[in-house]
């Protein structure tokens, strides 16, 4: 979300920019419909990084990119819906596989033009790889598989319901610890679960994002390795921000392609527009600043990759070839093979938010309690869900176990509890929020990935406060300090206060202001 | 239910489409001096009319052209009322055309060009050593169609052959990479080569043939996973030293890239010995749409800048032989020894597709 409020400033810079060049009218093309001086276009998070490129493909070209960040899945959903028809006349993801395999995808996309490709791979820390005695050519998905299993070694990789990286990286560890030779099969998914499951294990962080998941990942010297495209991971070693070596395993990869997606509603000034953008994008000027800039590899045949990315090919890893198969590996991820989720919501339910507010936030736990949700969407089979509501103190602390056997009950269950909710008196934020703490701590050691979402929509107006907050974090163990705070800013809550929060526990802070409570509590899913 | 979905798909693109379509030159010519025509046309020609050297020598034709892309194998689902011309991408849809529209008159054939199989050096060599390839110099060679098809069935490796390094990316099942062939002319293609070849160098004509065919094609097509959409895709995954160790792909692609002046590294250009050749076969709806394909076929410049584009233009091949022989370690220009494998019907190939899909 902070790249996307960067993003957005950056670009109306650009706009700027653009209107003083005023170059799209220069008739220069030989004929053909004018050009339109903007697009819209749905692009992924991991691109802003092609900012300055697009700045400069406006300078040239007259057709400014009006940038908005998403993830894949957010996109697909965007793109099949018909949503992004007349609001966006092109999406840019790490793929249109996912997307294709939706028989409504061929009515909605007019043409892709490949820009730039960027395989996921492993970043490993220099003394993760020491200590494992491997070397990094020679590393494949079954040593990790291995290393994993017998606890040596832990990785982060974001949410593969959410984001690409992740169901990259999913497919790729899939097919390898299956043994499966071509695109996987159903068979194939099933007969690898306890080998995915052991290397799940060693799991440590997830997130819905790519940026946030290499954010905590510098923060987290315990976790050995990173699993991202190639270029993040090459990035954040150029940058300095963490010591990796980039690792493509033996038994293969799956890359993202970039392709920009000319959607059949764009208007044909808008398509004209967006043939101009691919053609400067896949000039070999904007090839080569792009390989140097974002480390990404070029698609234009003369421009080398930059120096960093390593040579050699690796084995391409196909993408499930049918929606059964891509859907069912989400399934089999989110509800049997990922480390389980252990969740607290710390809910505000003091005076203020009787009425609308407290019906949003109703509505948004409820959303998440719907079985037939697709994999992401809802409380996950094995998470542990407490409802922590909070005014002057904790109101109640009720904690529910989401069994597949009996997984309605478990959700019926959790819906009660939120009807139950109710709306009278102070904001105790630091206190309730050390209650969570306290909590997790007294329920000891756990296998999960642990998180508290603190919702306010207010200021703290209780005697314990920032200050107390921070030296309670500092002091506890390293197992709880770990604990991210997702804070949702929402009513009238003090943004600065929530930003510290997530700050100081490595979690975020999404926006329930600017958008929707029921898009904030999804969004968290991906980190949960 | 096809035919609605066609229909779907042409009104989208003609809503849509933009980027291929060219108005003309309203200035510079003194106006009326060109007919404006409209046709459709399949997308690998797209940049070909898009070319302000070719919108120019068009006009020199006394022709403006604005063209629609539209696939290949829809457009006989297209409502061609107030067009003056088709031009797909292969004969198939161009006869279905012809009998449709109910104009005998001879379609023109301006220019055409085969498919071919990339692969990278290390690939090539272990083809090569494996004998399913031989190759005629550093950077050209021949696929031998019936042993690669008879190693997808048997679900050979590249593990299994001798030489292939997993760090040449040359592990797990071998197969060629292709597009998807219920919307992409190159996938449809491959599958009339293959089954050609499966068919006994026979056309499959009917439904006793499609059955015969069926596994080697769906296999063909499930052993890839998901598959892209055109061949712009697997062409430029292997110029970025990504994807698929073997990609089908034009020979117009590759051309193109060699006549630009781009240095295509270490692919090695593999001429399937029998081969589905992409014949972009216009079929004129009126005299004006007629007079379009004369141009294309017989003005040297218009052949020139096809060439330019890496299409061969039919007949005389000076165009391209002259092109071709600047970069004769890749390009094979006789074609001698290559066997053109006709394609089905369109109808024929449709249902081919869709139990290869299914």
């Amino acid at each position: 979300m902070r790249t996307g409020a960067r993003l957005a400033a950056l670009l109306g810079a650009l706009a700027l920019a653009a209107a003083c060049t005023g170059a799209q009218d220069d008739g220069g093309d030989g004929g053909g419909v004018a050009a339109a001086g903007t697009v819209r276009i749905l692009a992924g998070s991991e691109l802003a990084d092609m900012a300055p490129l697009l700045e400069r493909a406006a300078e040239e070209t007259g057709v400014t990119a009006e940038v908005t960040s998403v993830g894949t899945l957010d996109a697909t959903r965007t793109v099949l819906s018909g949503e992004a028809d007349g609001a966006y006349d092109a999406v840019w993801l790490a793929t249109n596989d996912y997307l294709r395999l939706h028989p409504d995808a061929e009515r909605r996309i007019l043409t892709e033009t490949s820009i730039m490709t960027s395989p996921v791979a492993l970043g490993l820390r220099p003394d993760a790889l020491d200590r494992l005695g491997w070397r990094p050519d020679e590393v494949t998905w079954a040593q990790v598989h291995e290393a994993a299993t017998a606890g040596d070694l832990t990785f982060g990789m974001t949410d593969p319901t959410r984001s690409n990286s992740g169901y990259s990286a999913l497919i790729s560890v899939t097919s390898a610890l299956s043994g499966a030779q071509s695109a996987l099969t159903a068979e194939d998914v099933a007969g690898s679960a306890t080998r995915l499951r052991e290397l799940f294990a060693g799991q440590r962080l997830t997130s819905g994002s790519s940026g946030w998941l290499a954010d905590a990942f510098r923060q987290r010297g315990d976790v050995d390795a990173l699993i991202n495209y190639e270029s993040v991971l090459l990035g954040l070693d150029r940058d300095g921000a963490a010591d990796l070596e980039v690792i493509r395993p033996l038994d293969g990869v799956v890359t993202a392609r970039y392709p920009l997606t000319t959607l059949a509603s764009a208007s044909p000034e808008a398509g004209e527009a967006l043939r101009l953008l691919g053609a400067y994008l896949r000039g070999d000027e904007a090839q080569r600043a792009l390989t140097q800039e974002t480390l990404r590899r070029p698609v234009a045949a003369g421009v080398t990759a930059a120096e960093a990315i390593p040579e050699g090919q690796r084995r391409e890893l196909p993408y499930p070839g049918s929606l059964d198969v891509a859907d069912a590996l989400l399934d089999a991820y989110d509800g049997e093979l990922r480390r389980p989720s252990r969740t607290l919501y710390v809910l505000d339910t003091s005076g203020s938010m009787e009425g609308e507010r407290l019906a949003a936030l109703q509505a948004a736990l409820i959303r998440l309690t719907g079985a037939d949700n697709p994999a992401g969407q809802r409380f996950r089979d094995r998470e542990e869900v407490t409802l922590m509501p909070f005014d002057d103190t904790v109101v109640s602390t009720d904690t529910w176990t989401i069994d597949a056997e009996r997984r309605e009950d478990a959700l019926a269950a959790i819906r009660s509890g939120v009807d139950s909710l109710t709306a009278e008196g102070g904001t105790a934020v630091y206190a309730s929020l050390i209650e969570a703490y306290e909590l997790l701590a007294a329920e000891g050691a756990q296998d999960a990935f642990t998180s508290i979402v603190l919702m306010t929509d207010g200021e703290n107006r209780d005697e314990v406060g920032a200050a107390d907050f921070e030296d309670f974090h500092r002091a506890l163990p390293e197992e709880q300090r770990h604990v991210p705070v997702f804070t949702v800013l929402f009513g009238d809550s003090d943004r600065d206060e929530l930003r510290l929060i997530a700050d100081e526990t490595g979690g975020e802070l999404f926006d329930a202001v600017g958008g929707s409570l029921d898009d904030a509590f999804q969004e968290i899913r991906g980190y949960q | 239910m096809r035919r609605a979905w066609g229909i779907v798909l042409a009104v989208l693109l003609l809503v849509g489409v933009g980027a291929a379509i060219v108005v003309g030159r309203d200035t510079g010519d003194g106006g009326g001096g060109t007919v404006a025509i409209r046709g459709v046309i399949g997308s690998e020609k797209a940049e070909f009319f898009a070319d302000p050297d070719v919108v120019a020598a068009l006009a020199d034709q006394g022709l403006t052209v604005q063209a629609q892309s539209v696939g290949s194998w829809a457009m006989d689902d297209v409502d061609l009322a107030g067009y003056d011309f088709a031009f797909p991408s292969s004969q198939g849809p161009a006869d279905a055309l012809r009998g449709a529209t109910g104009d005998p008159g001879t379609s023109l054939r301006p220019f055409y060009s085969p498919l071919v199989v990339l692969a990278h050096r290390q690939a090539a060599d272990v083809l090569a050593a494996g004998g399913l390839a031989t190759l005629e110099g550093d950077n050209v060679g021949r696929l031998s169609m019936a042993a690669y098809l008879a190693a997808v069935e048997q679900g050979r490796t590249w593990q299994e052959l001798e030489g292939a390094e997993a760090r040449d990316g040359l592990s797990g099942a071998l197969y060629i990479s292709s597009t998807d062939p219920l919307t992409s002319n190159s996938g449809a293609l491959y599958l009339a080569a293959a089954s050609f070849v499966a068919n006994e160098g026979q056309v499959v004509a009917d439904a006793a043939a499609v059955e015969r065919t069926a596994p080697l094609l769906r296999t063909l097509v499930q052993v890839q996973g998901s598959q892209q959409s055109s061949s712009e895709g697997p062409f430029r995954d292997f110029v970025s030293g990504v994807g698929n160790p073997l990609v089908l792909a034009y020979e117009s692609q590759v051309a193109a890239l060699l006549i630009g002046g781009a240095d295509p590294g270490d692919m090695v250009v593999l001429y399937p010995d029998t081969t589905a050749t992409s014949d972009h076969t216009l079929v004129p709806l009126t005299d004006d749409g007629r007079r379009l394909g004369e141009a294309l076929a017989t003005d040297p410049e218009l052949r020139r800048l096809a060439v330019r584009h890496g299409f061969r233009p039919q007949g005389a091949t000076a165009e391209f032989t002259e092109a071709a022989a600047a970069h004769p370690a890749y390009l094979m220009d006789g074609l001698d020894g290559i066997r053109q494998a006709p394609a089905p019907t369109a109808d024929v190939l449709r249902t081919m597709a869709e139990r290869a899909k299914g």
